[in-house]
């Protein structure tokens, strides 16, 4: 493991990529300590201001200071894109050893369904469960999470099937180690760094989506505040107020840049094909 | 590719376009507010017993099941249903939007391979040199851009830059090429410059898996010339998995095009989707979710044919 | 000699050649797009404003909606139960066929027949009957003396006249078009845009004066914005009345006129607390609606009261009202009176349409400073008329449409049971005067009915009015002709003129 990591931090944009990952972190955390304004007062004599010293990026329509909103919609939209994906990979986790391990009209079934979210397009699927259900946290949570469980089943399939077949099961099993054990012990540990890399390039996207949906009014209702929705606000001033959609698309673009570069470093040290 | 096989793909893909369509009828009638709200807005002007009535017409006072059951049987006589809020056939509606959003995706896919190529395979001979991190920065920078912000980007500068060049008021290919190529070029553009950081990396990667096989290194040691080497056996070996992304590309491009359609004001067939479930027009939605899933489906398997052309190696049972 | 008239006619031609406004294509872009194209059906704005030039009324608005005849040459309310229209002669289809008062007849038959399922059915609902009189007169008999009530209802699109014998035919009305408008539709591209072109039968002499419109569909406002400068489309409507600023003069033209829809709050004024008339009340000193005014539509507004303070001789002026004096601390004082010294809490539904859940972010700052919190729920559109249907809410933000007429503007919606008085708001007093209202002739009388209506609607406030905004249109130097109407229609194309 140590010597992952050493080969990990040798290149240059990977340090990059975690410190700044570190500072979005506590950026998310701890907004409130970093915003120089109340995100949701309202200001009726500094409406659209540009970008000054008091308020580094500009106000909005209302007054509100954009700098202030920004990092209360990173929190926002970092809760709602780690939460959907750690549900995604629980859950797709869970039903890949399922498909993987037993095989048969499991695998069968579960591919099937598989199948048709991957054939469906996501952000249809996000929108339709939250018209349904409404665009609460937790909802949104659930919405974006459902739809990336079929890449985590798939891949945990993938590595449950070859583990399944190879000697050191088989050999376990003479042994006399429970099926279950077996199951989480061997083909986890075998997944981890597959695990890793899906796990931070979905997350990317998974960030993307919940903007995607912001965009369209979908995600969080007002007065809070998300990345995309401060995006699609803002659009329509693009010509004569650019900053209101602009900060917001370029936060946006860093977050998921830096969760690729980080995504790439950890594929080239933890792949075992490029070593 | 045997044709037991590809009879075997086509049927297995059956049961999942059926599960897509099943869930997105039940999930879209689900959804409060229903074709006939949507009818009367805030205005309110028709009595229970004429809103009733109108139920009875559109076949919406059926139990769920029973409406699903008539829309299949509707589908095997090849009635593609009309739209509830414009009277139009369904399958018009296809024709005359379908080849809009076609067009735009395959434009994007050859922005995203015209650009991402070339720069993944320099990234690739280059390896680990100032223009490989270079070109790996501005390939995921396009990639982490949310695309709607972009595509907004591009219209403000070149409407701002450019007067005169045509950004709105699509027409077909067939109608005016030099208008429509006008027209299509910014969102190409736009969703072309996301692809791209994708075949870029995807490049990269599929050109160093080769590049460090034994046999272009036997190759190089006994000294076949490097561009000779590069352009007869590595390009065509790292094509595959590009191929591959593209295939599934195509897919999303094709489902995934609702913003930028909308954006640029496209009478594409994201656009219309959208426009269906604002306006709970039933019979519209399902179709083209159904039409949507199987093109997906018949996009992947006929990119397992192409990856069987280029690698005969590679073989379908 | 000779050569002196023939200078004296090439003048001439030159100056009746200037002087000539006709020619020319406009593109205009719409943000939405028709919803089908039956008159008597549809209810969507941007059916109705292509409709209007394709399809003629007996009535229409003219200049400062001023109500005139259209495809009726004269229109007399002999007596308050009965109004007679003479019909034009020489109108014709744009299929060539003759308008003949069958057509009238069978229009309002259509309308009326309750298996049409037209929106314009209810507001004819107090007609007894309708006879033709020889073959160009037309008469409507009353069942309550409101004549001049009515006659506004026959100058909207629902009331079109059709040809009975396209229709008899079995023409499908929603998908072609058959009218006796300034315009004819000759193409229609779904999701592109459309086409109309002019009719060369049109009844009044030399219009339109343009040959073409094309209408281009853009959802978006940056497509609209970007369109305009770079010159794809001529004339576009704009929402934000900050993009403004990207039409400098000289190059550009802005279009400004109040409008007569309105922003409001609804409440449902049975559920807890805000069925107490008291606690609606006091909710109005606590909004500060030129705030909301300069802050969501740009100071692009007026503040409205139950009617736009335009309509004159009926509507009562904000400023007369009490309630609509900014005075928090009042609206707190009040609030202790009524039962609730520290505020209460309630849910307001709305929609991501027309800036509504901005004005109600705004709100909602502003009654968290007495007390009052406020929870949004943004719901989609669908999900938010199913709601409003039903009542299920506390209190929602939408818009209304407004008329000049009060009788349309609050008969269905504060009548008991009325079929758009979601508020669910019951009144023995309102609904009185409501048929008083109607049933009265003499402009004094119905002045201080319609006065005390709305001194009691502002004073237990089912609807708290908020304003109206303006709409604006921008266009390039080269469009002239063009005007605006309160009701936001677009008639005024035949007008339109390409320099």
């Amino acid at each position: 493991m140590n010597r992952t990591l050493k080969k990990f931090l040798r290149k240059p944009l990977n340090i990059i990529s975690i410190v700044l990952i570190i500072l979005i972190v506590i950026l998310a955390i701890f907004p409130s300590r970093f915003t120089p304004h109340n995100p949701y007062s309202m200001d009726y004599d500094a409406f659209l201001e540009g970008p000054s010293l008091k308020h580094i990026f500009g106000t909005d329509q209302f007054g509100r200071d954009i700098f202030s909103r920004c990092l209360y919609g990173l929190q926002k939209s970092v809760i709602i894109a780690f939460s959907s994906i750690l549900l995604a990979s629980s859950i797709g986790t869970i039903l890949g050893l399922i498909a993987g391990y037993y095989g048969g009209l499991w695998d069968l079934i579960i591919m099937r369904i598989c199948d048709g979210f991957f054939a469906f397009p996501s952000l249809i699927l996000a929108l339709f469960i939250v018209a349904l259900f409404g665009s609460n946290l937790l909802n949104l949570i659930i919405a974006i999470g459902v739809v990336y469980v079929p890449i985590f089943a798939r891949t945990v399939r993938g590595a449950a099937l070859s583990v399944r077949e190879s000697l050191f099961v088989k050999a376990s099993k003479v042994i006399g180690k429970s099926s279950l054990k077996i199951m989480f012990s061997d083909v986890l540990l075998n997944l981890s760094s597959v695990m890793i890399v899906t796990f931070t390039t979905n997350l990317s996207t998974a960030f993307l989506t919940e903007a995607s949906l912001g965009f369209l009014g979908l995600s969080v209702p007002p007065p809070e505040p998300t990345l995309g929705g401060l995006v699609g606000q803002g659009t329509a001033f693009l010509i004569s107020a650019p900053w209101i959609a602009l900060f917001p698309g370029f936060v946006i673009a860093v977050v998921v840049l830096t969760l690729n570069i980080l995504g790439d470093g950890l594929r080239d040290v933890l792949d075992p094909k490029n070593k | 590719m045997s044709f037991s096989y590809l009879l075997r793909r086509v049927i297995t893909s059956v049961p999942t376009v059926f599960f897509v369509v099943f869930v997105v009828f039940i999930a879209i009638h689900l959804v409060p507010g229903d074709v006939v709200d949507m009818m009367l807005g805030t205005q309110n002007y028709l009595t229970q017993e004429q809103i009733n009535q109108l139920y009875r017409q559109y076949g919406l006072d059926k139990p769920l099941i029973v409406q699903f059951g008539v829309w299949l049987k509707n589908l095997f006589t090849l009635d593609f249903g009309t739209s509830l809020r414009t009277g139009k056939k369904v399958i018009d509606l296809i024709f005359d939007r379908f080849p809009v959003t076609l067009e735009l995706s395959i434009l994007s896919m050859v922005f995203a391979s015209a650009i991402g190529i070339p720069l993944g395979i320099v990234a690739a001979i280059k390896k680990d040199s100032f223009v490989d991190g270079l070109v790996r920065v501005v390939g995921l920078i396009g990639l982490s851009s949310p695309s709607f912000w972009v595509g907004a980007i591009l219209i403000v500068i070149f409407s701002g830059t450019f007067k005169g060049f045509n950004i709105f008021g699509f027409v077909h290919i067939h109608e005016d090429f030099l208008r429509n190529l006008q027209v299509m070029f910014l969102p190409a553009l736009t969703l072309g410059l996301m692809l791209a950081a994708q075949i870029m990396r995807m490049a990269r990667s599929s050109m160093l898996d080769v590049l460090q096989q034994e046999y272009i290194r036997t190759a190089k040691a006994k000294g076949v010339s490097y561009s000779k080497l590069i352009g007869k056996h590595a390009l065509k070996n790292a094509l595959i998995p590009i191929v591959t992304l593209s295939g599934i590309q195509l897919g999303y491009l094709l489902a995934g095009t609702i913003v930028i359609e909308n954006m640029f004001a496209l009478p594409g067939l994201g656009r219309l989707l959208l426009q269906a479930v604002n306006e709970r027009d039933y019979p519209v939605i399902q179709f083209v979710v159904m039409f949507i899933a199987m093109l997906i489906v018949i996009l992947n398997i006929l990119v397992d044919f192409i990856y069987t052309l280029i690698d005969p190696r590679v073989e379908l049972k | 000699m000779k050569k002196f008239l023939v200078v004296l006619l090439a003048m001439l031609s030159v100056v009746v050649l200037f002087a000539q406004k006709s020619g020319g294509r406009l593109v205009i872009a719409m943000e939405t797009e028709p919803v089908g194209l039956d008159p008597h059906l549809v209810t969507a704005f941007a059916s109705h404003r292509v409709l209007e030039n394709i399809y003629d009324g007996l009535m229409r608005y003219g200049e400062n909606m001023k109500l005139v005849p259209n495809i009726a040459e004269e229109a007399q309310a002999v007596d308050p139960y009965t109004i007679v229209f003479k019909i034009r002669e020489g109108v014709r289809f744009h299929d060539g066929t003759p308008l003949t008062v069958e057509d009238v007849l069978f229009s309002f038959q259509r309308i009326l027949n309750p298996d049409t399922k037209s929106p314009a059915a209810a507001y004819y609902q107090d007609v007894e009957s309708i006879k033709a009189i020889g073959d160009n007169k037309i008469e409507f008999k009353l069942k309550k003396p409101m004549a001049s009530a009515l006659l506004p209802n026959f100058a909207g699109v629902n009331s079109s006249i059709v040809s009975k014998k396209s229709l008899e035919s079995g023409k499908n009305l929603q998908l072609e078009t058959n009218g006796t408008g300034p315009f004819y539709l000759a193409e229609y591209v779904q999701g592109n845009y459309m086409i109309l072109k002019k009719n060369p039968y049109y009844f009044v002499k030399d219009q339109p004066y343009l040959d073409e419109i094309k209408i281009v569909f853009m959802p978006e406002e940056v497509s609209r914005v970007a369109a305009l400068r770079n010159g794809d489309v001529d004339i576009a409507k704009i929402n934000e009345p900050l993009n403004l600023k990207q039409f400098p003069e000289g190059r550009f033209k802005v279009y400004r006129s109040p409008v007569l829809s309105y922003y409001l709050i609804g409440i449902n004024t049975t559920r807890k607390p805000l069925n107490d008339p008291k606690v609606r009340n006091a909710l109005n000193y606590a909004i500060n609606r030129e705030a909301i005014i300069k802050v969501v539509a740009f100071s692009e507004g007026v503040v409205t009261g139950p009617l736009n303070p335009a309509v004159q001789p009926w509507a009562l002026q904000p400023k007369d009202f009490e309630e609509y004096k900014y005075n928090p601390a009042k609206a707190k004082e009040l609030l202790t009176q009524a039962g609730y010294p520290n505020g209460f809490e309630f849910e307001i539904v709305t929609s991501q349409r027309y800036n509504f859940d901005k004005v109600a972010e705004v709100i909602q700052a502003q009654l968290a400073e007495i007390g009052v919190k406020v929870k949004i729920n943004l719901v989609e559109w669908g999900i938010f008329i199913k709601r409003w249907r039903e009542s299920d809410f506390d209190a929602f933000i939408s818009m209304n449409s407004g008329s000049i007429e009060p009788d349309i503007q609050f008969y269905r919606t504060f009548r008991t049971g009325g079929s758009t008085n979601v508020f669910l708001y019951s009144n023995p007093r309102v609904d009185e005067l409501l048929e008083l209202g109607r049933s009265t002739v003499d402009v004094m009388k119905r002045k201080e009915v319609y006065d005390e209506l709305q001194r009691i609607l502002v004073k237990e406030s089912p609807i708290i009015f908020l304003y109206s905004a303006n709409q604006i249109f921008v266009s390039n130097t080269s469009i002239e002709g063009f005007k605006l109407l309160p009701n936001e229609s677009l008639v005024f194309l035949r007008e339109t003129y390409k320099k």
